[in-house]
């Protein structure tokens, strides 16, 4: 394989500031994606992390995968903690204490620190409008507790807190739209990435830095151990999760959308749902649900990308 | 071997004859640039990443992607000549090109129009359409794709970054490599209706497609591999889920 030297993959930055040796199960495509955002990023970076799977994976005492400057803080602030770090930054080059210069300030977290325990911190830090960044890794659940359900977690998926039995066949709501949310606090920079589509993905992270003001990030990211799917699968998925509609890839640029990967024949639902153990209960039926209300969703967004783009 | 360089008074190491721009960012500290990758030699070609560099008691300006790392260097990244010579360069620059990029950059310096700017650098600016003759795409062809598409071609005012003849190059795969690397994004990369198009370049590409319909890279970019790697002629036209 060495012979092709497939190409744009190897002109991408060489440095890794999340180092490997850290303690990812395999297959885990959250740490990809966390490993791609600070190759963009590079070392004026400082990151501060929720609690989750890639705070433990990445510092079990006394080891640290980390090579720029790196906070832990509690589950739910760590979105505060940026914006402290963004207003700190700012008074110490106001004062002349250190030199000026661009230092890109980040926060994250997964998807149950930013979209059920963290919500209104992460809502605080974008609605204060600090130059920052928040990504949010979202693997559909809390998986390094051991795969409890967050509001992030899409229907009829089996997790330890929604297990799928007689009484109830896995989660019983519909995946809590986050990005909208988000969207809707009128914030420069909102966008859906996906580490299977690695270009797009780096050109959106690189925007997100440059842009001034606060930009969120939505990261798709594969976890092998609590979605019951083989490792080697996790790029795959992310392919499938795309063609299939159930995660479309798109940014808002100052209210404006554009959908990236637009997909026209959707793959069935079914390519998707069948490579994963969360899902083995499901009847046709149900997946046939399933796939008409994600195709709705994304007329609708769509839609609202025409409509936005009116006039340009 | 080690050596050891002050970098705005900063104590650094490097490897002897690295590239000083690339032992600078190592250092954290900012140095714009439009030529260089890291990827490829250096050529020094936009001359946008000037440092004051002091070499045994000798004080001058260079370039620093191509400048290699000797002992006891000492450099000075940000100072008022420093400022004013990139400004200056990038006036120059701005004369003849149009690319959002490089205006972006000149506004940093506090450069928005160039006292060079004449009837006949317009028509230059358009016809190039925001190229800046960097050369990246040639090496980047040349080195890593190893397929070498790409050439300089004319001299002086004439000089032009193209293809053999002008005509679209029957050796480029259309990886899409020189369009990825392009600092003013002036390649034009598109696929539309199942054809991979590098507009600079005028070669346009059928793409294959797997069993469901998707494409996915261009057929003669497939056979390329094929030969190269010896793989049987059918190795791409299995397919399968996402197999792009």
């Amino acid at each position: 394989m060495e012979k092709f030297n497939v190409f744009a993959s190897r002109l991408i930055p060489k440095e890794d500031y999340v180092c490997s040796g850290h303690r990812a199960c395999q297959g885990c495509a959250e740490a990809l994606a966390m490993r791609l955002v600070h190759k963009v990023l590079g070392r004026n970076t400082i990151a501060a992390s929720a609690t989750g799977c890639m705070e433990i994976i990445s510092s079990p005492y006394p080891e640290t995968a980390w090579a720029i400057p790196w906070l832990h803080v509690a589950f739910e602030n760590s979105a505060s903690v940026g914006s402290g770090i963004e207003a700190g930054l700012k008074a110490l080059m106001r004062k002349g204490k250190i030199p000026k210069r661009k230092i890109n300030v980040i926060a994250y977290g997964g998807d149950g620190a930013t979209v059920d325990i963290g919500l209104q911190w992460v809502s605080g830090a974008m609605e204060r409008g600090h130059d920052m960044i928040y990504v949010c890794y979202d693997n559909e659940a809390y998986m390094n507790t051991g795969i409890q359900r967050s509001s992030s977690t899409p229907l009829h998926a089996a997790t330890t807190t929604s297990p799928a039995g007689k009484a109830i066949g896995g989660q019983q709501t519909w995946k809590k739209n986050m990005t909208e949310i988000m969207v809707a606090h009128n914030i420069p920079y909102v966008a859906t990435i996906n580490p299977s589509y690695p270009f797009d993905f780096m050109r959106k992270v690189k925007k997100a830095a440059e842009i001034e003001g606060p930009a969120y990030l939505h990261a798709y990211s594969c976890c092998p151990t609590g979605w019951g799917s083989r490792p080697e699968l996790g790029i795959q998925l992310g392919r499938l999760a795309v063609e299939t509609g159930a995660f479309p890839l798109y940014e808002v640029e100052y209210g404006k959308y554009s959908v990236q990967e637009k997909v026209e024949d959707f793959r069935p639902l079914k390519d998707y749902v069948k490579l994963q153990r969360r899902f083995r209960h499901l009847t046709d039926d149900q997946i046939a649900a399933s796939q008409e209300r994600l195709i709705k969703e994304y007329k609708l967004l769509l839609k609202k990308e025409q409509m936005t783009r009116e006039g340009d | 071997m080690t050596v050891e360089i002050t970098i705005n008074g900063v104590k650094a190491k490097a490897e002897k004859g690295e590239s000083l721009l690339e032992v600078i960012r190592k250092y954290g500290f900012v140095v714009p640039s439009l030529c260089h990758h890291h990827a490829v030699e250096p050529c020094g070609s936009c001359r946008v990443c000037l440092v004051s560099v002091t070499d045994n008691g000798r004080t001058k300006l260079a370039a620093s992607c191509n400048y290699k790392v000797r002992e006891g260097l000492d450099v000075t990244t940000d100072s008022e000549e420093i400022r004013r010579n990139r400004a200056m360069v990038l006036e120059l620059m701005l004369a003849e090109s149009n690319a959002p990029q490089v205006q972006k950059l000149a506004a940093e310096y506090g450069v928005t129009s160039s006292r060079f700017s004449t009837e006949e650098t317009k028509a230059l600016a358009a016809e190039r359409d925001g190229c800046i003759l960097c050369g990246l795409c040639v090496r980047v062809c040349e080195e890593v794709v190893e397929v070498a598409a790409l050439n300089f071609e004319g001299r002086g005012d004439k000089r032009d970054v193209g293809t053999p003849y002008q005509e679209a190059p029957q050796n480029c795969i259309a990886c899409g490599a020189c369009a990825y690397v392009c600092p003013t994004d002036c390649i034009g990369f598109v696929e539309e209706d199942g054809v991979r198009k590098l507009k600079k370049w005028k070669r346009e590409l059928p793409m294959a497609k797997d069993p469901s319909g998707r494409p996915i890279a261009p057929q003669f970019q497939l056979y390329y591999f094929t030969q190269k790697a010896g793989l049987p002629a059918d190795f791409y036209k299995k397919g399968g889920p996402g197999s792009r």
